[in-house]
């Protein structure tokens, strides 16, 4: 009997004990992410100023891994090497080294990309997040046209950089309002007209967004953060879209758009600014052009070896000679690769880097004009002389044929756009991959970089 | 523990000799050592059916009265074989020696929350290791590292040779794909931390700038903290079937950690005195230049300056110059043990001091420790156990970058013609390199600063001692805080930092970490009969985890200033993780007669790292073992001693890590304006943990009076709901999200030999073997193969891959044709695997006429390839010292595919295969390694009696660890990672800090 009673106080000692466990004393607390703002307080009737940090979030993010971006295009371009002795796969790889191929899981391929649809995603859920604030004071019809305005540019011009990349391989369509879900993956036409229709969506929101932004913009689109200014800059992107489409004509009518400005600076334009700020970033293209070759930025040597004598734009600009202590010439060489002269075309860990600026858009004038279905060459040529002078060229006297003059319009966009990630691309929307060098037997140049291996496609 | 038992036999003493009987008589006789013939004092005598018993005295002595004509006692004492005796009325003069417990059969082994088991009884491969076999034939640095080879099951592996730690242990294969892989350690009741903090040298390196974004820093796992010396003993619990009373925090596997306490009465101390030395284990070498090779590898420079290096005959080792310092090591134990009746203390305090094999690295570490116990009221104890320490460790700047500043990748950018040995305190700039690595070691500084205290108290109260009914209430509770600070100093004189557009880099990172743990358990021993007894047990736990890194990065540094204010620009960053863990567990034990014993078990967690905070996980458990040799009809006639057959089951837990449920902006400003975006890994709201399932059967047989034991276990786990973190389509904004799906599963085998060949006065030689071997598989995977480690798959990756050893490296490979020619096809393939095909751990232990000790442990690890980015370095940078061999082939067809032949130079080779094959990368990391060895004199006892009489002894000697390696493998260490302590993608290496061996001289005495 004992031994019962016994056994019964052990039990219920045991159960008081589970009953301690299950009681309100141990419930555990649901807490927050303690590091970061959760996705739920933004997308569930933000304020004003959490739509405006996801405005800022999203014109930061634009700056991801542009390092690697550059360094594809410039490598692939003929225009630089990238050495790194301790990432082999820059000067082998990306300049098609023996039998190598672009790999689809590797970061020259994967990181640009994941890059792009973060700064598109961040854009969705602005305007997903824009659209579930119920208050029509608190953002009124014409602010929220603005910042669709913004948002629709942004994603235009990300999806841009990333066909750029993919070229042929085409891209896809993120879902705007599934934060979770992407579209199939589209041809390279269907991918053009998807920017066209986002950048001529935003147009007609900007249009309709009043004269001011309810948000600020950083000091990247000083002349720019207005709808009507930003409607210039769209313009501007609308047009660069139109050229690699080939539609020469509607390009000189967008161009006109844009701040296009034959007699204002060539550096006039929209730029990613960089700063040495909390949570910020410095300029990942600013290196020493003197620094030791195993992490360097060199130029390709033909850039200096093509260039027009008198040229400014080169040789103590955006080339500099490499020189050791004694004044000797300290050539860089890696895996088979050399330059003597280092890349020096940012020159500050602060200096901006163009989205789109001035110089561009005289070129693409000239371009429109050069292959428009009524051809303007003189037009055509002024704007290169505009160009060729502000870099210390007497004018254009070459044939005046439309052969010779888009010869000379790639040759203005290869000195004057150079390291801005567009020579791979015109010598590819020209089918002239074929004149780029290669340094090395068995190199070949690339034509589109695949579609990273994680899109499983 | 022992002693409680003594207490209860005490008591049953008391409670049993009101009762009085009809017939009885009087047992009387003396203990004695079999071996020693020596008297043995506190042998307990034990009569089970009356429940009557006594200890012997001073002299060995006992006298017992008993009931009844006949009667079987049983006679136990600690370290000594169990003897059962038949005595009657007219055999009452017993003569009794016992044994020594050679085989163990009858430690106490901690293996759940509340008990203990004899080991005689348990059902589980539980491996214990003593504090002597711990210390073993040679100190080591860390705790970690004294386990190389003792634990069948476990795969320890060294991430570098740095100093200070950061070593990997896992138990019975791979446990997890994204989780944590490490045991949980508990120290005296302590839920120990174990993280490996980074600290923050990728702001210089950018290691993570490239394809991989994990911490690339070399931390240190912080169980490096922990003094060897103070450990009493190691209980290892290998999977979920032995560990599944600790729920969800067990699927590593669950370290229980003894520390040394006090016994009562006149102080005694020890003081240990190590000295010695500690250098690089092997040399590389260095590729010997010509003129021509110097200008084909370095261009017109390098022929200059080969050239003038050839002038003045002044070729360097760069390895001599950077890996070769002969570092000194010391290490300082002192030791108090004293007490009263009712109170016993334990002291301790040691001092170390290592230096590095690179000049300015080192470890330096004090702890002290007080252990004590004391004993309130019969019913009533309290132990409480303290430890403060502290260690700084200095380790150097090696392993991978993206910017040339580790030692190691200046390093191998270095051909032996250049100079770059400073003139007039003046360091020339390495010709090839951003960096000159021997002004990076002198001029910069990296400090790991670690203050920690680990506290715990243990308070038992017995409820009831009546009618063979024990109730215990026993409460633990425990606190496990540390501050580290982690300081780095990259003056603007250095040669990167020159260059840099704000000179000098400073890098502070201070984390505190509090842990603390209390649970509340009532335990409850039942004798049902005479031969049946019942434990019953149950509690409550409690887990908390706080921690908050704050790391901030100055650049531009001010003068030669070193606080992070004194910089042109400063980065800050911020990280804190929280943890509250709450779970019951009831256990109930059947035991009849020591034949049959069987448990079961439940334990239930809950927990906020997982999705749904409040819901309750269960891990049930449940095992049996059967002493043949306890049964009746055994005679024990034969060799055989002690047989027994064991099976246990049981499943554990595994937490997603902290963050997996939140979907986040972090932040992201520009100009000045404040800005947030969407992170890169979606979070998962039903994330819960890992589930493993593990069955595992063995036998134990002890034979010829303990003198050749064999423990055999075959094992199989199974984990599902795995923590997967799946690559989503990037397309979407996010590229990963963490899931439970799919299965791994481990088979394995596990086997312990200890013999005991030479048993005599002049020569007593024990010698172990330890054997293991593991199989994983991927069983299920509802998602495509992913990699989780490596540097995309030209340079080998470790894939997880369905129907695949979880720990499968895959890499590029050309695809042969019919005719056995290149195809031209370029395909990805299997080229090797992590996992050793075995493992086998032979210790010896020798005592040579009794006063000489020699013992060694060699450790064969058969199989598990390393990925070797460090010779794919040299060979780009054209400075491998086999650059200019032929030695090495490759099939035709692969010699095709990368258009060389066999004559091609090595390095060439291998250059010219990067993009056409990853074989030249994946290499053989088998090993043959003399883990330790060690050589001691105990002074004579009746020599230390003429010297003095309060000395107990004095011992000397000398040792070494890792005194040879055998090894395939084409660079240091086959035991490297670059990325830490990882579940899975451990043997990558590049560029690490070389693996050391250390000297030893040591002095011991005891008074």
């Amino acid at each position: 009997m004992n031994n019962i009673k016994h056994r019964i106080s052990i039990a219920s000692i045991l159960l008081l004990a589970l009953s301690f466990v299950s009681c309100n004393i141990v419930n555990i607390e649901d807490r927050p992410d303690p590091n970061n703002t959760a996705l739920q307080t933004v997308v569930e009737n933000p304020s004003p100023s959490e739509i405006n940090t996801l405005i800022t979030g999203t014109e930061s993010s634009l700056r991801t891994d542009l390092r690697i971006y550059h360094i594809n295009t410039g490598m692939i371009g003929r225009e630089m090497y990238r050495f790194l002795a301790a990432e082999p796969r820059n000067t082998q790889v990306l300049l098609g080294g023996g039998s190598s191929e672009l790999d689809a899981g590797s970061f020259y391929t994967t990181r640009p990309w994941a890059a792009f649809y973060t700064s598109i995603r961040n854009a969705n859920i602005l305007i997903e997040s824009v659209k579930t604030i119920t208050d029509n004071n608190a953002v009124s019809e014409a602010q929220r046209n603005g910042i669709f305005g913004f948002a629709k540019t942004i994603k235009a011009y990300q999806y841009l950089m990333a066909l750029t990349m993919h070229n042929e391989n085409g891209i896809r369509q993120q879902d705007q309002s599934d934060f979770f879900s992407t579209g199939p993956l589209m041809s390279k036409a269907d991918s053009y007209q998807l920017i066209a229709d986002l950048l001529d969506e935003a147009a007609t929101h900007l249009s309709n967004a009043g004269s001011e932004f309810s948000f600020p913009l950083s000091d990247g689109f000083a002349d720019f953060n207005s709808p009507s200014t930003f409607l210039e800059f769209n313009q501007a992107l609308r047009a660069r879209v139109a050229v690699y489409r080939g539609n020469f004509d509607a390009a000189l009518g967008f161009v006109n758009n844009s701040f296009v400005d034959a007699s204002g600076d060539l550096e006039n334009g929209v730029y990613h600014i960089f700063s040495t700020a909390t949570n910020d970033v410095t300029n990942p293209l600013f290196s020493n052009p003197q620094s030791g070759a195993g992490d360097s930025y060199v130029v390709h040597p033909s850039f200096v070896a093509d260039a027009e004598s008198g040229d400014n734009r080169v040789v103590g600009n955006k080339a500099i000679l490499r020189v050791d202590d004694n004044g000797d010439v300290n050539t860089a060489s890696l895996d088979g690769l050399s330059s003597d002269y280092g890349l020096f075309v940012y020159k500050t860990q602060t200096a901006p880097m163009p989205i789109i600026r001035n110089a561009e858009l005289l070129l693409i004038r000239a371009e429109a004009n050069i292959h428009g279905s009524s051809p303007d060459l003189s037009a055509a040529e002024d704007d290169i002389n505009v160009i060729r002078n502000a870099a210390g060229l007497a004018d254009y006297s070459g044939p005046q044929t439309q052969q010779a003059l888009e010869d000379e319009m790639l040759r203005q966009r290869r000195y004057e756009l150079f390291f801005e990630g567009h020579r791979w691309v015109d010598m590819r929307r020209y089918d002239r991959l074929d004149e780029l060098p290669l340094d090395r037997a068995g190199d070949n140049v690339w034509e589109s970089f695949p579609i990273p291996e994680s899109e499983n496609l | 523990m022992n002693k409680k038992v003594i207490q209860y036999a005490f008591m049953i003493v008391l409670l049993f000799s009101t009762h009085a009987a009809v017939a009885q008589f009087t047992v009387t006789g003396t203990v004695t050592d079999a071996e020693s013939e020596e008297p043995l004092i506190g042998v307990n005598i034990f009569h089970k059916a009356s429940q009557k018993g006594t200890t012997t005295n001073i002299d060995g002595e006992f006298s017992l009265e008993l009931p009844g004509d006949t009667a079987v006692l049983r006679v136990t004492y600690v370290g000594y074989i169990t003897q059962k005796v038949e005595v009657s009325s007219s055999n009452n003069q017993l003569s009794i020696s016992l044994a020594p417990d050679i085989a163990n059969l009858e430690e106490v082994v901690v293996t759940g929350l509340a008990s203990t088991v004899k080991r005689e009884n348990l059902a589980n491969a539980v491996t214990s290791v003593s504090a002597e076999e711990l210390v073993g034939a040679s100190p080591k640095q860390t705790l970690s590292s004294t386990l190389y080879g003792k634990i069948p099951g476990a795969n320890v592996s060294s991430n570098s040779g740095a100093p200070g730690g950061g070593i990997s242990v896992k138990l019975r294969g791979v446990t997890t794909i994204n989780g944590s892989s490490e045991p949980l350690y508990i120290v005296d009741g302590v839920y120990l931390n174990n993280d490996a903090i980074a600290n923050g040298s990728n702001a210089v390196t950018e290691a993570a700038a490239g394809g991989s974004s994990s911490n690339q820093d070399n931390p240190v796992n912080r169980v490096a903290d922990l003094n060897p010396d103070e450990i009493k003993s190691i209980e290892v619990l290998k999977g979920a079937s032995a560990a599944a009373i600790y729920g969800q925090r067990a699927s590593g596997g669950v370290v229980i950690i003894t520390t040394k306490r006090g016994s009562g009465g006149k102080a005694q101390f020890s003081a240990t005195q190590s000295i010695g030395f500690t250098t690089i284990q092997k040399k590389l070498g260095q590729r010997q230049f010509t003129e021509a090779t110097a200008d084909s590898a370095f261009g017109p420079k390098g022929k200059a300056l080969f050239n003038e290096a050839k002038a003045n005959d002044r070729f360097l080792d760069y390895e001599e110059l950077m890996y070769g310092q002969e570092g000194v090591l010391s290490k300082t134990q002192v030791s108090s043990s004293f007490g009263n009746e009712s109170t016993s203390i334990y002291v301790s305090g040691m001092l170390q001091n290592d230096e590095g094999i690179i000049e300015t690295t080192g470890y330096e570490k004090q702890s002290i420790r007080a252990n004590l116990d004391h004993q309130f009221t019969e019913k009533f104890n309290v132990s409480v156990s303290s430890n403060y320490i502290h260690s700084e460790s200095r380790r150097g700047l090696t392993g991978n970058d993206n910017t040339g500043t580790t030692f190691g990748v200046s390093m191998v950018a270095t051909p032996n013609f250049v100079d770059l040995r400073p003139q007039n305190g003046v360091y020339p700039a390495h010709p090839f390199n951003t960096a000159n690595q021997l002004q990076t070691r002198d001029l910069f500084s990296n400090v790991e600063d670690v203050n920690r205290i680990l506290t715990s108290v243990k308070a038992e109260y017995d409820i009831l001692q009546a009618d063979g009914n024990y109730l215990t209430l026993q409460f633990q509770g425990g606190v496990d805080f540390f501050s580290q600070n982690n300081k780095l100093i990259f003056p603007s004189d250095l040669q990167f930092e020159r260059i840099s557009a704000q000179p000098g880099t400073l890098v502070e990172t201070n984390t505190n970490n509090l842990n603390t743990n209390t649970s509340l358990m009532l335990v409850h021993t039942y004798s049902l009969s005479e031969d049946m007894t019942l434990v019953s047990q149950g509690g409550y736990t409690s887990f908390n985890n706080d921690q908050n890194t704050i790391s901030t990065v100055g650049r531009g540094i001010l003068g030669t200033q070193t606080n992070v204010d004194q910089t042109v620009s400063i980065t800050n960053n911020q990280n804190r993780v929280f943890q509250r863990d709450r779970g019951f567990f009831i256990q109930e034990e059947l035991n009849y007669d020591d034949t049959y014993i069987a448990t079961v078990g439940l334990r239930g967690d809950k927990s906020d790292r997982n999705g749904a905070v409040n819901k309750i996980f269960y891990y049930p458990k449940a095992s049996f073992a059967w002493n043949i040799s306890n049964m009746d009809f055994w005679d024990g006639d034969g060799p055989i001693d002690n047989l027994k057959f064991r099976t246990a089951y049981g499943q554990t837990g595994n937490l997603s890590t902290f963050g997996a449920k939140f979907t986040s902006l972090g932040p992201s400003n520009i100009g000045g304006l404040g800005g947030i975006l969407i992170t890169n890994t979606r979070g998962t709201d039903d994330i819960q943990p890992e589930r493993q399932k593990e069955l595992e059967a063995g036998f134990d047989i002890s034979a010829w009076e303990g003198t050749a034991n064999l423990s055999v276990t075959l094992y199989q786990k199974n984990i599902s709901e795995l923590l997967l973190q799946r690559e989503l389509e990037p397309s979407t904004g996010f590229s990963f999200e963490s899931f439970n799906g799919g299965g791994l599963r481990n088979r394995g085998i596990e086997a312990s030999l200890d013999l005991t060949p030479v048993r005599s006065n002049n020569l007593n030689w024990n010698s172990t073997f330890n054997f293991s071997k593991n199989v994983s598989e991927v069983t299920d995977l509802s998602v495509p193969a992913f990699d989780v480690g490596g540097f995309g798959t030209s340079l080998g990756v470790y894939r997880i891959e369905e129907g695949k050893s979880a720990t499968q490296i895959v890499g590029i490979d050309p695809v042969k044709d019919s005719n056995g020619n290149f195809s031209g096809e370029i395909t990805t393939k299997k080229l090797g695997d992590g996992e050793p095909d075995f493992q086998l751990s032979w210790y010896n232990q020798l005592n040579i006429l009794k006063n000489v000790d020699f013992s060694f442990m060699l450790h064969w690890k058969k199989g598990g390839d390393v990925i070797n980015l460090t010779e794919l370095l040299s060979d780009l940078n054209g400075t491998t010292a086999d650059y200019d061999d032929t030695d090495l082939t490759f099939p035709d067809f692969v010699n095709e595919a990368g258009g060389i032949t066999d004559d091609t130079k090595n390095g060439v080779k291998r250059a010219s295969l990067l993009g056409v094959t990853t074989r030249q990368f994946v290499q053989d990391g088998s090993y043959l390694r003399m883990r330790e060895i060690g050589l001691y004199y105990n002074v004579p006892s009746k020599t230390l009696e003429g010297i003095s009489s309060v000395l107990r002894g004095i011992r000397f000697g000398v040792s070494a660890t890792n005194l040879f390696t055998i090894s395939p493998y084409r660079s240091y260490d086959p035991e490297v990672s670059n990325f830490g302590n990882q579940p899975i993608a451990q043997g990558i290496e590049v560029t690490p800090y070389p693996s050391t061996k250390q000297y030893y001289f040591h002095f011991n005495i005891d008074f």
